[in-house]
């Protein structure tokens, strides 16, 4: 059973859409388009799958939230009177209390009969908890989520813009989730490019290519797979040997003639 | 309510600039679901300040405060806000008209 994102080329690239009850991190540094992705998932899922959501929030105000989603055409506020949706905007010890018996986050889940749940941003966490109960306490949050059958996104920021080294995480939460989405920054001619790829799901195959995508009017939309090009994950790609190989060529044959 | 009541009512709920500060922070944010430290650092105000503007609007019924394990979480009552509004809006009108 798949919880489809409702962003198509996605959905391909994940086979159908999230698993459901599954918890998916997406990662990526700041501007690369985490939250409207999240945010997508939440919009669709209640306009166009039924399945409701609740979106956490630590940082950026609700007011800013309802304002950027309106410039996609996504009406939150709407979607909230509608029992649809819900934007919570708390800090991480608040957060922290959702595994407790008596929480304040359960009546919410329960009065929308959230299907769906996204935490923006898991980063946020790892500033209250301490970092020798880090990884428990997320295991704890994880677990949490699944048993209420929830479908869960993450979202975590990732300090490197570019670079050749890849941390998703510092505490070991990509072992800990279902499904990794990783959102990057690349330089491709001298332009600045935005890449995403799904870096796992457990239980099932997916696509493996990195693909460009764009923050479009409507939200995020993914387009073709980068070609040509090896080591974009770098930030700094460099053209394949096919490729260096075939403009040697051409070029040797321009000189023959 | 009689016309004192209501006078005592608006003078407690925007009595001060804090309230004020902390009712358009609810009403453009009814999401808010925090403790009074996070309310404070939202509106750029110490907790020691904000506190006791918080417990008026609690009496009042616009805000509410749970207990949750070791933390009060502090949130809009959606409710009783709208009730509180529309009593206000009749004061205003009734002003209006005298």
């Amino acid at each position: 059973m798949r919880a489809p994102t409702g962003i198509s080329e996605l959905d391909a690239m994940l086979h159908g859409g999230l698993m459901r009850g599954d918890v998916a991190l997406v990662v990526g540094s700041a501007g690369t388009g985490k939250t409207t992705l999240a945010l997508q998932y939440l919009v669709n899922g209640a306009t166009k799958f039924n399945e409701n959501g609740l979106y956490v929030t630590f940082e950026q105000m609700p007011s800013q939230i309802y304002r950027d989603a309106a410039s996609f055409g996504w009406d939150i506020r709407k979607l909230e009177a509608e029992d649809k949706l819900r934007v919570v905007c708390t800090s991480p010890p608040v957060l922290a209390q959702f595994v407790e018996s008596r929480n304040p986050i359960d009546p919410i889940i329960a009065e929308i009969n959230a299907k769906r749940i996204v935490i923006d941003s898991i980063s946020h966490l790892e500033s209250f908890i301490p970092a020798s109960e880090l990884r428990s306490e997320l295991y704890r949050l994880v677990n949490h989520l699944k048993m209420k059958d929830l479908t869960s996104v993450f979202t975590a920021e990732s300090h490197e813009v570019f670079g050749d080294q890849l941390v998703v995480t510092g505490v070991g939460l990509s072992f800990l989730v279902d499904c990794i989405i990783l959102l990057r920054i690349v330089e491709v001619q001298s332009s600045l490019k935005k890449a995403l790829t799904v870096l796992k799901i457990r239980g099932s195959d997916h696509d493996k290519q990195l693909r460009e995508f764009e923050i479009t009017s409507e939200g995020i939309r993914i387009g073709v797979p980068f070609k040509d090009l090896e080591g974009l994950l770098t930030g700094t790609p460099r053209r394949t040997t096919e490729e260096r190989f075939a403009e040697a060529f051409l070029k040797a044959a321009g000189k023959g003639k | 309510m009689n016309e004192t009541g209501l006078r005592e009512l608006s003078e407690k709920l925007i009595g001060t600039e804090i309230k004020a500060e902390l009712l358009r922070l609810f009403h453009m944010n009814p999401g808010i679901l925090d403790t009074v430290e996070s309310i404070a650092r939202r509106i750029g105000r110490m907790a020691k300040d904000v506190d006791p503007e918080i417990s008026t609007l609690v009496e009042l019924g616009v805000l509410r405060k749970e207990r949750f394990g070791k933390l009060d979480v502090v949130s809009l009552n959606t409710s009783k806000d709208r009730e509180v509004q529309k009593k206000l809006a009749a004061l205003i009108e009734r002003g209006a008209e005298g």
